[in-house]
């Protein structure tokens, strides 16, 4: 085919170079577009969990093309049709050869990468990334075109030499096949990886608490733990611990284990940012968030809900705190400024239950759940798009508190079946 | 008082109580959608609505092209007499996330008993809202959606009340041009719910 994009085929350079810019553009679309396509399918069939065939199939895939399995391939063993070039004009022949290479399957399939591709695209259910990383496929199929005019040799030559290297190109496709089936394989810890089975992570300066589900926090710092046993709901605050313990929250210095300060009755939930701290109060037919400074005892209520709404741990850092308050029409975040005193919805939804949103300086995190999915959601406070860090798709799972800092967030995942809870690390 | 509308509900009810006890689940409206588009498009095209398939395809009874509205269980959007989401197989109301709850709205497991977090905590409420005003509207930012027209099928030995969501929008849920349906007053199916109503066929 290359042999065709010549000055004496196309009628003149000029008419060759726009022949490769139209083949290229078309390359690169109809790949693009089929790796959309391929995600768009996989999204509504539900192909999210497919990671695992994808992987497997590409493992299948590198043992083919490394000779140790006789495997059929799916191919059109056609080439490009010749005629095109004689019966229609110089657009419409590059850009159908282009368009044709492109959504690859309906040509002649040397190796299988590309149905691994496919099946990965499949896999992963996102239109977008799935059709930027097959755009890169017609890429490479534009290249053996561009690459040869660019050094000034001939296409065919450039060709057959790429031919005579097929032993080390096959090679280098091996060991691509077995590093994507090794990736796909750990495709689910690379969409956050598993910290420590329990909940109610907290994270500051590098050092990471939660609580376990025997009724006991735990403090990791530099690979050493540190237990305080009867205690739940940690927040940590630099050299300070606030938990949860029969008598209310206790702050504590948790490298001796030196109370600090403590806060009776039905306090919970709490967010310790030295010398403020957020936490929950219950009473009888309201729930409350409430902000106290440890050193001058001075409280604030920030919201008071009505039972049943529910009001979630908050979470207090640079001056600002965020709670999520829901019940059975609305779920919001929402985060106020203590200085100023000035609230905003972060995000609302009547179909969604929005909940334990995580603070830092710029950047504000919560979970998202709805008819069995669930979103780990980020934005920067300024406003702007919501990121999503995590996702799941299953009734089975549900995310529960997060933790965040600038460099990764934390959230806990719990079985709804087993009650099993554990703390996932995701990097953003 | 009662709305206009819910006499004519009951009105229709009864008499497609009276049709559906007559005809057989390969309805007269399957069979007329079969025989326009068998004058149209031959054969082929007209098995592909042939009652049977197209319940399967989408659910039971619903034998036209409009897509369910959103619902916790996609694409089953079973909904109660006032339009909220109810768990397609069981009747059993649920929440926005398909949880089975109770009158408080609390999640409840198979025996009733209410499901605790991984704190120990019994859960808290989670938003259960309807269907059509709230879910569609939100899903979809259309803010004129109302539950309107309706018609019957028996289905499963029972009949099932047909919903149209209506809205003044000109695009149904597929993305092409919608159809007035049984929705009124300029309005057009947006997207189908349905609600079983116990009574037998």
């Amino acid at each position: 085919m290359v042999e065709t994009f010549t000055p004496a085929v196309c009628g003149s350079r000029t008419r060759q170079r726009l022949a490769a810019a139209i083949f290229t553009l078309a390359a690169v679309a109809s790949a693009a577009l089929l790796g959309a396509a391929l995600a768009l399918v996989g999204a509504v069939v539900g192909a999210g969990r497919a990671v695992p065939v994808a992987a497997a199939l590409a493992l299948l895939a590198a043992a083919r093309e490394a000779g140790l399995l006789r495997l059929p391939l799916p191919q059109s063993r056609r080439q490009v049709p010749e005629r095109w070039r004689f019966e229609l004009p110089l657009p419409l022949w590059a850009g159908g050869y282009g368009a044709g290479l492109g959504a690859g399957f309906l040509t002649y399939q040397p190796v299988s990468t590309f149905w691994v591709a496919c099946a990965s695209a499949l896999a992963l259910a996102r239109p977008l990334p799935a059709a930027l990383c097959f755009a890169l496929f017609g890429a490479g199929r534009a290249l053996t075109l561009v690459w040869p005019r660019r050094r000034g040799t001939d296409a065919v030559e450039a060709v057959e030499r790429l031919a005579a290297r097929r032993p080390a190109l096959l090679r280098a496709n091996v060991a691509g096949l077995a590093a994507c089936a090794v990736l796909l394989g750990v495709a689910p810890v690379a969409h956050g990886a598993i910290v420590a089975a329990g909940l109610d992570p907290s994270v500051s300066l590098g050092n990471l608490a939660w609580a376990r589900q025997d009724g006991s926090v735990l403090v990791r710092s530099n690979g050493v733990d540190t237990l305080f046993p009867a205690a739940s709901a940690p927040s940590l605050d630099g050299g300070l611990l606030a938990y949860v313990d029969g008598d209310g929250i206790r702050v504590v210095r948790w490298r001796t284990g030196d109370q600090v300060a403590r806060i009776g009755g039905n306090a919970s939930r709490p967010s310790l940012e030295w010398p403020r701290i957020a936490y929950r109060t219950d009473y009888d037919r309201t729930r409350r968030i409430v902000l106290r400074n440890l050193e001058t005892g001075r409280r604030r209520t920030l919201v008071r809900a009505y039972r049943p709404t529910d009001l979630g741990r908050p979470s207090l850092r640079a001056g600002r705190v965020a709670w999520h308050a829901s019940n059975r029409a609305v779920s919001r975040i929402t985060l106020l400024t203590i200085s100023t005193g000035t609230r905003r919805n972060v995000a609302r939804s009547k179909v969604a239950l929005l909940r334990h949103p995580a603070l830092t300086g710029k950047r504000i995190l919560w979970t998202d759940e709805r008819s069995g999915r669930a979103w780990l959601r980020l934005q920067r406070i300024s406003g702007g798009r919501v990121r999503t860090l995590g996702r799941m798709r299953t009734r089975e799972v549900g995310y529960w508190t997060t933790a965040l800092t600038r460099r990764a967030a934390y959230a806990t995942r719990w079985s709804l079946r087993t009650g099993r809870a554990t703390v996932y690390r995701y990097g953003l | 008082m009662r709305r206009p509308e819910e006499a004519l509900d009951r009105k229709a009810e009864r008499l497609s109580a009276k049709l559906a006890e007559a005809t057989t689940r390969r309805s007269f409206l399957g069979r007329l959608g079969a025989a326009a588009l068998a004058v149209a498009g031959g054969s082929a095209v007209a098995a592909a609505v042939k009652p049977e398939e197209a319940e399967a395809f989408h659910f039971c009874g619903h034998i036209w092209t409009t897509g369910s509205c959103p619902s916790p269980y996609p694409p089953l959007a079973r909904i109660d007499r006032k339009g909220y989401p109810l768990h397609p197989s069981s009747g059993r109301p649920i929440d926005n996330l398909g949880r089975v709850v109770d009158s408080a709205g609390h999640a409840v497991d198979g025996n009733g008993k209410r499901l605790v977090g991984p704190d120990g905590r019994v859960l808290p409420p989670a938003p259960r809202t309807r269907i059509c005003e709230d879910w569609t509207r939100e899903v979809h930012g259309l803010r004129d959606l109302r539950t309107q027209g309706s018609w019957f099928r028996c289905c499963g030995g029972q009949i099932r009340k047909l919903v149209d969501c209506c809205s003044f929008s000109r695009r149904r849920i597929n993305g092409d041009a919608s159809l007035v349906g049984y929705c009124w007053g300029g309005r057009r199916v947006y997207c189908v719910m349905y609600y079983d109503s116990g009574l037998p066929c």
